[in-house]
């Protein structure tokens, strides 16, 4: 059986529970942020919060007025960018489709989050044991060790309206067909985000306006450099380099092209 | 208390994990060694009502030692079925706030600090206070009226107590003591 | 709530109206929304666009303050169009009973008006008696001075022009509100009213709220499943805290505290007038003197009436309640303040002059699990200067909910067993035993004195075991009630006796604790039937689910609805069976005259269409204390039967001076004063700022940008917090002229993770004329930019 993560934001009433669920699980630290001017508490999904509630207000034309929620997360691509550009075979899929990094082998190169359309991936700092730094790329893992335990994700349990829903593929992708006939009249641009450039997602969206308003590319792609990277050059130069050669290099490719490359500072937090 | 069969498969024959996040630390070693385990894996949840609204909802309660490790919704619960807000949610943090008092605290007239006392001398306190203020202001008789009351000391709050808490205190303040001015958050 | 949680799904139409549940009861739209993907409707009603509004099919918005003229215009609306439920109305309210030619209604004002003492004589409102003493009734509605009349003529001033030019409301949407609501008026729909302290926490809120219960009454929305007037509750226990009498006027059960009234001088005096003729309540003795066993044990004697002289006696006519208790203590009259989990510094009306009368205590208790702003408020960061401060103050730590074990009542009344899950952290200690070591110490220090006055404290019985640890059991055992003699529990509050033969601390609770089981701790969720669950814990009274349920079914016993079963007559058995506990007599049938008298708690056993309460039987709309226009409906400002406390604790600001409308709310990720949520990293997280939201039109007014600092101010003192420019409030459009209006949360205070001002520095010190809960929801302010 296929699984997937649906989210249905027609349903979302911006509760939060998604976000603080999934730091419940995984003992993720608070990373308080200045004030944005809205509900919204992160900007962005970062390398400890992996899931944020955004929240868009805009008028409709009918006179009414929306404010649209959105639980942002990785997207668990079919055809991943950060599987693909990762220099150390660190990030793969599951059993379960879900996209996860292996923490051993991550080397916290970055490219990973170079390469996400989605802003998904972040570079998280700790600090070891001889007080050196060091950083692992971090986002969410669809909780695939709670599915192992035949659980849901942590968000989907937690979320009282069934906007967020773990399961068969097939069944949710069909009944998201009907609620998106169902919810057509209230929101006459919703669509079903399930991006077919990537092969699709094993989270789906049921969006209630174009994914631009959400801030999703309309149509992502992996891009060609990052295919060659990983099919081809990343190969043959582990062959000649060496693999923490190579990974450096990532790296530099990664930190030029720096415009997000953000991390935060480890803590020794409260457990 | 009983736990259903669906809670038991849930909770019980949890091992490892093949991809648990780890929680990096200081100690990579241990931290890595953590990764290995399920987080809740032999636990024994306990069943408790969410404190903050009155919605009511079921929450379980994962400890271990002296230290909550995990809480969920309870997916027995009629009216929340597993679910649970954010402040439901984070339930666990009421307990591990460094933030929470942890012994009796004493503030002397014109102190500008607290300073931490053990509780018999803070029970003592309240205690020599209240009979102190009370048999000073109590009123037995008004015109021939045995009124037994005092209107010097006030009593607030309950709506985040237990009812057999409530019911305690109201018997204590009104009833033994004959305080009039008890209230609570339901008039504000 | 009538009803509860599960039961919303039942609905056809849901109007939430001064509440906020998708932020502040969140897991109520799981059963929302279950209606809502059967068909169903909901409406929102509120004066900002809130997450309950985006999840709403209507959102309607009226300017705070103004909820009378909107339910008033609805019940015009109904009335004018006939479409209310009338088998329902002319047979299960007091439609039919004729009042005496002494009521009358007059520019804003009803007859008996006392202007001094700012009250009302409400025997000029009385139902007009036969030589019998029977209410005189006219079954066809038709009599000039039959409640269905007087109604009608009430409310047809609330024409949906005057209406609208009053709370602001877009006609369109208000004539589909007035629609959509009105179509559970038809014989086997539902609709459901949710409110919260948008409702309540008004100067007129008690009227507010009786607007609701006369729209569903006229609509048959009342006792049925899927229906109901729901006051959402908005802590884990504050039900069960009211349940257990922590207010000044009520002991456990909704009983009165005695006075020091003539009627009061003897127990049977004070008995006559708590118990009225008809109704249930005339087993009230039973329950009081029951009460008094569980306050005195054996000291309670039918010799000294059963202790009742040990009981406090109010000063009559004065009132204690908060804002009440707060005067006193600005006035230096209170030397002493226990909270047990409370921070008025935040949460009190007016707050700034709360803080201020701390300082005038001798001493305070404080039991919590966090530091709060009032256990506090002498330190230098509460901008106090300690020295001066001669307040002593105890700090007992506290044991969070799970650290220990117990009940709580939610709000539909279902009473939950909390197990412990985990020992006390540090020292802190569960509430029930530190009032346990209080007590028995107390009694102590009592124990050899022969003083009169001592005697309360002596005869006071504590049996919860010797250690410092209680024996909850034992407290259950003694909630619920027992025999004295063979100490077996009762069964249920109908067989609690008034000869001192039974105890019963609080005779709505009793029945939850027979023979062996405590039923809080049951936890079988199957549904038998309308998701009423009645194996799951134990709700009060008797484990009703529904209250009124007898008005689910029609005048011949049978259900208005098939889709919503209440309970039914079943002729055969010759008793009422169903889904639910009967509210209503078993076995009695049709032979019955009483048969249609479903609200068996009421004289009569009619629905209150017509109820006196301190400002008159029906609800009239006055403005709120703080007001930018005059009434439209009389000349008459602000609620005639209104008491006011201290001045000094309550300066009242103007329009010209303070011209924006303000009010305050919760969000979903706070609760309360935020001592709790505040001091927890990932609530902290959230929402880590004071806000203020504004309109953009107001920003643009006043040359505020999103994100800008600014300062709110009003009479009574001004906050500083950041802007959050927003669509999703909009100028009020009234008749007369726009007005701005403004909103913040008030979970804020200077103590926990995050911080920040604290909204009821702004809020006034007045409340409602019956509840005297303060009016947080609507109040005059401004705003500027912070330098």
């Amino acid at each position: 059986m296929e699984t997937i993560k649906f989210v249905d934001v027609t349903k979302c009433d911006g509760c939060r529970a998604c976000m603080v669920s999934c730091k419940n699980w995984n003992d993720l630290p608070s990373e308080i942020e200045e004030f944005h001017g809205s509900y919204q508490s992160h900007e962005k999904i970062t390398a400890n919060t992996w899931n944020v509630i955004t929240f868009n207000e805009q008028e409709r034309k009918d006179g009414g007025l929306d404010w649209l929620f959105r639980h942002s997360s990785c997207m668990h691509c079919v055809e991943a960018s950060c599987e693909k550009a990762c220099p150390e075979d660190a990030i793969s899929h599951t059993k379960f489709d879900s996209v996860v990094i292996d923490y051993d082998k991550c080397v916290g190169c970055g490219y990973c989050v170079q390469a996400c359309e989605f802003d998904a991936i972040n570079l998280a700092t700790y600090i070891d044991k001889n007080g050196k730094e060091f950083r692992k790329a971090q986002k969410c893992t669809q909780c695939t060790d709670r599915l192992e335990e035949g659980m849901q994700p942590a968000c989907a349990t937690a979320c009282h309206t069934g906007a967020i829903v773990y399961g068969d593929k097939d069944d949710l992708l069909a009944s998201a067909e009907e609620r998106l006939a169902k919810v057509k009249e209230r929101y006459p641009n919703a669509n079903i985000y399930n991006p077919q450039g990537i092969k699709g997602t094993n989270t789906v969206y049921l969006l209630a306006d174009k994914p631009s308003t959400y801030g999703l590319p309309e149509n992502p792609k992996v891009a060609l450099s990052q295919v060659v990277w990983k099919d081809y050059a990343q190969p043959i130069g582990k062959a000649m380099l060496g693999a923490t050669t190579m990974a450096v290099i990532g790296s530099f490719i990664a930190n030029s092209l720096n415009k997000k490359n953000e991390s935060s500072e480890g803590e020794d937090h409260h457990e | 208390m009983e736990m259903t069969r669906r809670q038991f498969l849930k909770i019980s024959g949890a091992v490892a994990a093949t991809l648990a996040v780890i929680e990096l630390g200081f100690d990579e070693k241990g931290a890595q060694a953590k990764s290995k385990e399920f987080k809740i894996a032999e636990l024994k949840p306990t069943p408790t009502i969410c404190p903050y609204c009155a919605v009511g909802c079921g929450i379980l309660v994962y400890s271990k030692g002296d230290d909550v490790v995990y809480t969920e919704g309870d997916p027995d619960h009629p009216i929340n079925e597993g679910s649970l807000c954010s402040k439901g949610t984070t339930v666990r943090q009421v307990y591990t706030s460094e933030k929470r008092i942890t012994k009796p605290l004493y503030r002397a007239p014109g102190a500008d600090k607290w300073e931490e006392v053990d509780w018999d001398f803070a029970l003592d306190k309240v205690a020599k206070n209240i009979k102190e203020t009370r048999d000073r202001t109590f009123i037995h008789k008004e015109n021939g009226l045995t009124v037994n009351r005092t209107d010097s000391i006030a009593y607030l709050g309950g709506a985040a107590l237990d009812n057999e808490e409530c019911h305690l205190l109201q018997k204590l303040f009104r009833a033994g003591l004959g305080l009039t001015f008890i209230e609570h958050q339901a008039r504000i | 709530m009538t009803n509860h949680w599960n039961d919303l799904k039942h609905a056809d139409v849901l109007m939430i109206i001064g509440a906020n549940p998708a932020e502040n009861h969140p897991i109520s739209f799981r059963w929302i929304l279950k209606a809502l993907e059967k068909g169903g409707k909901l409406i929102s009603v509120d004066p900002r666009f809130t997450r309950t509004s985006q999840m709403a099919n209507v959102y309607g918005q009226l300017r705070s303050g103004t909820d009378i003229p909107f339910i008033g215009g609805m019940i015009n609306y109904i009335l004018e169009n006939e479409l209310y439920h009338k088998e329902y109305v002319a047979a299960y309210t007091n439609a039919a009973y004729i009042i005496e030619d002494t009521y009358s209604f007059e520019d804003g004002m009803f007859s008996g008006y006392d202007k001094d003492k700012r009250s009302y004589d409400k025997t000029k409102w009385a139902f007009k008696k036969d030589e019998e003493g029977k209410t005189l009734q006219d079954p066809t509605l038709k009599d000039p001075n039959c409640v269905f009349q007087l109604m009608k003529k009430h409310f047809s001033r609330y024409d949906i022009d005057t209406v609208i030019g009053v709370t602001g409301t877009a006609k369109e949407t208000y004539l589909d509100i007035c629609k959509t609501y009105a179509s559970t008026g038809e014989v086997g729909k539902a609709g459901t009213i949710l409110y919260a302290m948008g409702g309540t926490q008004h100067t007129v809120g008690t009227q507010n709220i009786r607007s609701y219960a006369i729209l569903q009454l006229l609509l048959g929305n009342i006792g049925i499943q899927g229906g109901g007037v729901n006051a959402l509750r908005g802590e884990s226990n504050v039900q069960g805290s009211t349940d257990f009498g922590l207010l000044y006027d009520n002991v456990p059960g909704y009983m009165q505290v005695p006075t020091t009234a003539e009627t009061d001088f003897t127990y049977q005096g004070f008995l006559d007038r708590i118990t009225p003729k008809e109704g249930y309540w005339v087993n009230k003795p039973k329950f009081y003197t029951s009460m008094l066993k569980s306050f005195y044990g054996d000291n309670a004697t039918k010799g000294n009436d059963f202790g009742y002289d040990y009981l406090p006696k109010l000063s009559a006519g004065r009132n204690y309640s908060f804002m009440r208790l707060f005067d006193a203590m600005y006035r230096k009259e209170l030397e002493g303040l226990l909270l047990f989990g409370s921070n008025p510094a935040v949460g009190g009306p007016n707050a700034g002059k709360e803080i201020e009368s701390l300082s005038n205590l001798k001493w305070m208790v404080a039991v919590d699990l966090f530091e709060t702003e009032t256990s506090s408020f002498w330190q230098k960061e509460a901008g106090a200067d300690p020295a001066s401060i001669q307040t002593e103050v105890i700090f007992l730590p506290a044991s969070s909910s799970f650290e220990k074990e117990g009940s709580v009542t939610n709000s539909g009344r279902w009473m939950q067993y909390r197990w412990q899950a985990i020992k006390p952290k540090g020292e802190s200690k569960a509430d029930l035993e530190i009032v346990h070591m209080l007590a028995r110490k107390l009694k102590d220090m009592y124990k050899n004195s022969s003083n009169p006055a001592d005697m309360p404290m002596k005869a006071m019985t504590w049996d919860y075991g010797e250690s410092d640890h209680p024996d909850i059991d034992l407290v259950c055992r003694e909630i619920n009630g027992y025999d004295m003699k063979t100490k077996q529990q009762v069964k249920i509050f109908g067989d609690l006796k008034d000869d001192g033969s039974t105890c019963s601390g609080n005779w709505i609770y009793c029945g939850f604790y027979p023979e062996n089981e405590n039923l809080a701790k049951r936890r079988d969720s199957t549904d038998e039937g309308m998701s009423n669950f009645l194996n799951w814990s134990f709700a009060w009274p008797a484990n009703r689910r529904i209250l009124y349920n007898r008005a689910s079914a029609d005048l011949n016993g049978k259900a208005w609805s098939k889709d919503r079963v209440g309970i039914e007559w079943n002729a055969l058995e010759g008793k009422w069976k169903g889904h639910d506990v009967p509210d209503f007599v078993v076995t009695k049938g049709p032979d019955d005259p009483t048969f249609i008298d479903p609200f068996i708690m009421m004289a009569g056993g009619k629905g209150a269409i017509f109820a006196s309460i301190n400002e008159g039987p029906l609800p009239e709309h006055y403005e709120p204390y703080e007001n930018p226009m005059k009434n439209s409906f009389s000349s008459v400002q602000l609620n005639p039967a209104v008491q006011f406390g201290e001045e000094e604790m309550n300066a009242q600001g103007d329009v010209s001076k303070y011209p924006i409308v303000a009010t305050t709310y919760r969000l979903s990720e706070h609760w309360q004063s935020g001592a709790m949520t505040r001091s927890q990293e990932w609530l902290a997280e959230l929402v880590p700022h004071m806000f203020v939201e504004i309109s953009e039109e107001l920003a643009s007014e006043k040359g505020i940008k999103n994100k800008d600092k600014i300062v709110v101010s009003s009479a009574r003192g001004e906050i500083e917090a950041y802007a959050m420019v927003t669509k999703r409030f909009k100028p009020y459009k009234l008749k007369e002229k726009t007005v701005h209006h403004i909103g913040m949360p008030w979970h804020f205070g200077y103590k926990g993770i995050v911080t920040g001002g604290s909204a009821n520095r702004l809020t006034p010190h007045i409340g409602d004329a019956n509840s005297t809960i303060p009016e947080y929801k609507a109040f005059l302010c401004d705003v500027r930019r912070a330098k």
